[in-house]
């Protein structure tokens, strides 16, 4: 929920420490298909972009995927998903809306036109778990927060006590969605407040850093909580930690965990969505 | 009480290897037997003191001329010397103090208790050089190194804070494991493999603010040494080394102040005898203050925050009668850390009850009540939805005696046993206010006992060979109440068992052989050997390089075997310059078993199934140590050169594979130096250069959810660039004025002079712009840090 600031002592840290761009040398390791892909129960249709990895200073966009056949299969029917623009954009999708059902499990197939790491033929497995309603949301400033002040998007719902649950939040801004990066996106388990009715625990907090990114009143919020599961919390806490390494916190450097066979990266997520609304004031 | 599978195994072993040492010991104490028939033998015992303080002198030695041999005071400052009837010429001496020969006519046993004195110089008549302080040469022990606080003090320190730990991570063999850190790693071994003991209490976390400082106030202690390799049998516990680190006792003779005040800290130490001769006590107290500059601070975070570190040292001590001493000590120190969201503070304490004995002149006792806790405590703003507070703690409550049986000049004879209780509470996390809707999450407790019996012999054959040989015995009990999960291939608990409270229901025994050898070719060198084997049975949850106060120790038990391991060294000892200057090289070779690591991503706090983020596998280090120690009159100090290698190989990890073990430094150079430029003027140096730390870096990328995220090389394939900083201090002393009870010292000190921007880590960065960028980011810590200490030291009596 709201990022609780563990480690007071590491704002000494970054007082103290200081940071300078460096060359290093890095060789390069061989190519990876890169899948990120997502079924939800919003009336959308799913969508399944396919890149490959590069040498990390590439400095320039993965490259695509393309002509690839991708399908979804939902224990009964297998979907394609076309390319998009065939044989051009990478990304994967079905013409019409293609809601996923709870407590279905939805396997993504992909057949390569020519073999990436040594396979044409990747897939991957997701269940689809339900997500409580969200009663309301309420968004609040709160002065005392951060260098000037910090908007707070709070939560009210009935988190169900029968079964360990795994969230991801993201929020919206008059439409627009803002947390729009993986790395803005807010995870959790229950573990904490499993079976508690939720009366506004705090999710994202916003300061003002950027101008672009605040809240202001008159501004429409929705925040959007996603049932997800335990692989896919793993695989968005293992992607916000990447590359980021503290002496202190983090553990040695690993790869990320996904969920696509035959060596593939990425993941491909099922997941159920629910939504409030508030204007801020 | 039930036992693991192969609980039969171990003991019946256990028995084998007991009844070899037996008849050993047995062997040895007949041939003395046979000895005292023929000759009469006489035992000379006393204490050493210093004639300033009355402190004990720890290992000052008795140097028999005529025979070429003598004792050592052990850590109370008794000595026992036995010698056939006849005249002998005894010289007692010790580092820095002025040294006393005795002319001995022994037909009775002899009580000779000296006090030496610090400030006179060596008398003209007594011919002491050639026997003074060739300890590194005679005595049967390696790969240890003992300093006296003096030689700490004068070290060049961050930020003017005399650390212990910071002096040890100079020594050879021995490795800081992050820039400013108190982590260390002695001879490639994880910094949870080193045993630190205050006073005998075991120091579970030895740092403060984060590992800048460590918990060891300086003016309250009085002598450390560590061991690398061959741990004698009274130790155990940790793999890698054993610091042992004593508290002052107090000035029996005389009141005495001692403070400081530094850019970031102010000390103060008082001590004074209660009955003078018989009774004194120590109090010490240091505080930091860096915070109070926070205000001042752009940051409003930081504005608001306050961080700074207490800690507090006192100890008593009362001589009942030439036999009987008893001692009480303490240390309580905390970390705090606050600002408007949330507080953490942690620290530890410890108490130490020790009884002194002498039994006769031949064997003396030391038997000790111990108590050691680390705690910590994490809360956040009250009255919210998620507030709560998080606590963790470790407690020991722990007994021992250790008994030393001198026969006769040839051997001595230790032995004794311990018993500690463990409890830990790994974690516990609560609501706290009433708007709070977190749930109460516990990591269930669990308890152990670890008990060990010991006993060792020093055996000197003819004038040039030693032999020292022990055995260690080390059990660990898990004891309920406690849960214990059952993991299948995949790591994945299947299901638990919970046991009653009081029910022993594993069992680990250890069996540790302790063996050394010394042969001197002559006066001025010797050529040592050893072996040793030891067991670990706690180890402390800790993912990243450098840890946290909120890693957790945890416990062997049915799925964490302990770990093992077992070094053989070998060292030349070379003394030159009237032993003036103590050169040696040390070779060693490490195996250890069952070695703990963690899988990617691991989760090791508030987890109750921690064990099943554990893999554990084999390691092994070795290396080459050269050290050059100058002990001159004008200039002091060490310079080493060390080469070495640390490995682990371990299921799950790395694919299996062998990788460089997160210390893996291979080359090492330290140079402290200390030169007395006059009596009001010395200048210290320290040069220190490693290797790189291994890392492991990236060696493509994937691009996901509008993220790069790096796709990393084999586990530590590469390094960071090599360590290398040099700092400087100057010591400018009060005139000298035997009138005057007040003196001062004035430190100035230059932390990393030439300004080198040493890497503490690298972070692999998408840019925010320009999203397809990446670069690598280097974060160092300290560029060229200046400071200022003023000392002062008053005693009632005139200097």
């Amino acid at each position: 929920m709201k990022k609780i600031k563990l480690y007071p002592a590491l704002l000494l840290f970054l007082a103290v420490a200081c940071t300078e761009r460096i060359d290093v040398k890095l060789d390069e390791s061989y190519t990876r298909l890169v899948v990120d892909g997502r079924i939800t129960t919003d009336s959308a249709a799913p969508v399944v972009a396919l890149t490959k990895s590069s040498g990390y200073f590439s400095n320039a966009s993965s490259p695509k995927v393309s002509g690839a056949t991708v399908t979804i299969f939902d224990g009964t029917t297998s979907y394609l998903l076309p390319e998009t623009v065939p044989g051009q954009s990478g990304i994967y999708s079905s013409k019409h809306p293609l809601p996923g059902k709870t407590g279905r499990e939805y396997i993504l197939h992909v057949e390569l036109p020519s073999a990436i790491s040594g396979h044409t033929s990747f897939e991957a497995g997701c269940m689809l778990h339900p997500v409580a309603r969200i009663d309301s949301v309420k968004v609040i400033f709160h002065p005392d927060y951060g260098k000037s002040g910090a908007w707070t998007i709070d939560l009210y719902a009935q988190e169900p006590g029968d079964q360990v649950n795994f969230y991801m939040f993201n929020w919206f801004r008059n439409g627009r969605l803002m947390s729009d990066s993986i790395q803005k996106k807010i995870v959790m388990d229950d573990k904490f407040i499993n079976g508690r009715y939720l009366g506004g625990i705090e999710t994202f907090n916003i300061d003002d850093t950027h101008e672009w990114e605040t809240i202001k009143p008159g501004d429409t919020v929705t925040l959007q909580m996603c049932g997800i599961t335990a692989g896919y919390l793993n695989f968005i806490s293992q992607v916000q930690m990447s590359g980021f390494n503290l002496p202190f916190f983090t553990g040695p450097p690993a790869n990320v965990q996904g969920n696509i066979g035959n060596g593939g990266s990425g993941y491909f997520a099922a997941f159920s969505n629910s939504y409030a609304t508030t204007i801020a004031r | 009480m039930s036992c693991a599978p192969d609980c039969t195994y171990y003991f019946k072993h256990t028995m084998k290897t007991i009844i070899l040492f037996l008849s050993c010991l047995y062997i040895s104490i007949g041939m003395f037997g046979q000895e005292t028939q023929k000759i009469n033998r006489y035992t000379i015992t006393g204490r050493l003191t210093d004639k300033e303080s009355g402190e004990a002198l720890v290992g000052a030695t008795i140097y028999v001329k005529e025979l070429k041999t003598g004792a050592v005071s052990d850590i109370y400052g008794n000595y026992s010397l036995t010698l056939s009837e006849g005249r002998y010429s005894l010289v007692f001496s010790y580092i820095g103090f002025a040294p006393v020969e005795k002319s001995v006519s022994l037909n009775a046993g002899q009580k000779i208790s000296l006090e030496l004195d610090p400030h006179q110089q060596a008398l003209k008549e007594v011919e002491v050089k050639s026997e003074k302080e060739d300890k590194n040469v005679k005595k049967p022990e390696m790969s240890t190194f003992r300093m006296d606080i003096k030689t700490i003090q004068r070290i060049p320190a961050l930020m003017g804070e005399v650390d212990i730990i910071k002096a040890v991570q100079l020594l050879p063999g021995v490795q800081s494991v992050g820039e400013g850190s108190s982590g260390f790693s002695v001879r490639g071994g994880a910094p949870d493999q080193n045993l630190i003991l205050l006073d005998e209490a075991t120091i579970y976390n030895a740092s403060h603010l984060m590992g800048f400082f460590s918990v060891f106030n300086n003016d309250a202690i009085k002598d450390v040494k560590l061991w690398k390799g061959d741990i004698p049998a009274n130790y155990g516990g940790r793999l890698a080394s054993v610091l042992d680190v004593r508290m002052n006792e107090g000035n029996s003779k005389k009141l005495e102040i001692n403070g400081g005040l530094g850019i970031i800290s102010s000390r103060l130490t008082i001590e004074a005898p209660i009955v003078k001769d018989r009774a004194s006590f120590i109090v010490s107290g240091r505080r930091t203050y860096a915070d109070l500059f926070l205000p001042l601070s752009s940051n409003k975070e930081l504005r608001t925050s306050r961080l700074y570190f207490y800690d507090f040292n006192a100890k008593i001590n009362y001589r009942i009668n030439e036999n009987n001493q008893v001692f009480l000590s303490g240390y309580f120190g905390r970390d705090v850390f606050k600002n408007p969201m949330a507080s953490m503070q942690w620290g530890n304490e410890t108490c130490t009850f020790r009884w002194n004995h002498l039994f006769s002149t031949k064997v003396f006792s030391n038997f000790s009540l111990v108590y050691s806790d680390y705690n910590y405590q994490l809360e956040t703003k009250m009255d919210e939805r998620n507030s709560f507070e998080w606590l963790s703690r470790l407690r020991d409550i722990g007994t021992k005696a250790d008994f030393s049986y001198y026969p006769n000049t040839g051997n001595s004879i230790k032995f004794g046993g311990s018993i500690i209780y463990h409890m830990f509470q790994p974690g516990l996390t609560k609501a706290t206010g009433n708007e709070s809707v977190i749930n109460e999450v516990r990591v269930p407790g669990n308890y152990a006992l670890e008990s060990a019996v010991y006993a060792g012999n020093e055996q000197h054959f003819n004038g040039h060979f030693t032999l020292k040989y022990g055995l260690r015995l080390s059990m660990f009990q898990n004891i309920g109440p406690g849960t214990v999960y059952h993991y299948d291939s995949s790591y994945k608990a299947t299901d638990s068992t919970v046991f009653k409270a009081g029910d022993f229901y594993h069992t680990y025994a250890g069996i540790e052989p302790r063996l050394g050898l010394l042969y001197e070719f002559n006066q001025e060198s010797s050529v040592k050997a050893s072996y040793g084997r030891t067991f670990q049975y706690l180890q402390l949850a800790q993912n990243s390089t450098v840890g946290t106060p909120l890693d957790i120790w945890f416990p062997s038990s049915v799925n964490v075997k302990p770990q093992i391991a077992d070094q053989v060294a070998l060292g030349y000892f070379r003394n030159f310059r009237h032993n003036t200057i103590e050169t040696s090289v040390e070779a060693y070779y490490k195996w250890m078993q069952n070695v703990v690591d963690f899988k990617d991503f691991a989760q090791l706090m508030l987890n109750s199934k921690l064990e099943g983020e554990i893999r554990s596998g084999k390691a092994w280090s070795y290396g080459l140590e050269f050290l050059v120690r100058i002990n001159e009159k004008r200039v002091n100090g060490w310079v080493s050169y060390t080469y070495s290698r640390t490995f682990r190989q371990i299921d799950g990890i790395n694919g299996g594979n062998a990788y460089p073990a997160p210390y893996d430094k291979p080359h090492n150079i330290s140079v402290v130096l200390n030169w007395v430029i006059s009596k009001r003027v010395n200048v210290s140096a320290n040069w220190v250069y490693a290797t790189g730390a291994p890392v492991t870096f990236p060696t493509g990328r994937v691009e996901v959810g509008g993220k790069i995220i790096p796709v990393y090389s084999e586990r530590n394939a590469y390094r960071y660039p090599d360590y290398h900083r040099l700092d400087l201090s100057l010591t400018w002393l009060s005139k000298p004025n035997p009138g005057k009870k007040f003196s001062w010292d004035l430190n100035f000190s230059v932390y990393n002079v030439y300004n080198r921007h040493n890497t503490w880590a690298v972070n692999f960065v998408q840019d925010n712009i320009n999203t397809t960028q990446t670069y690598a980011q280097k974060l160092y810590l300290f560029g060229i840090v200046p400071s200022i200490t003023l000392n002062f030291h008053f005693n009632n009596e005139k200097n």
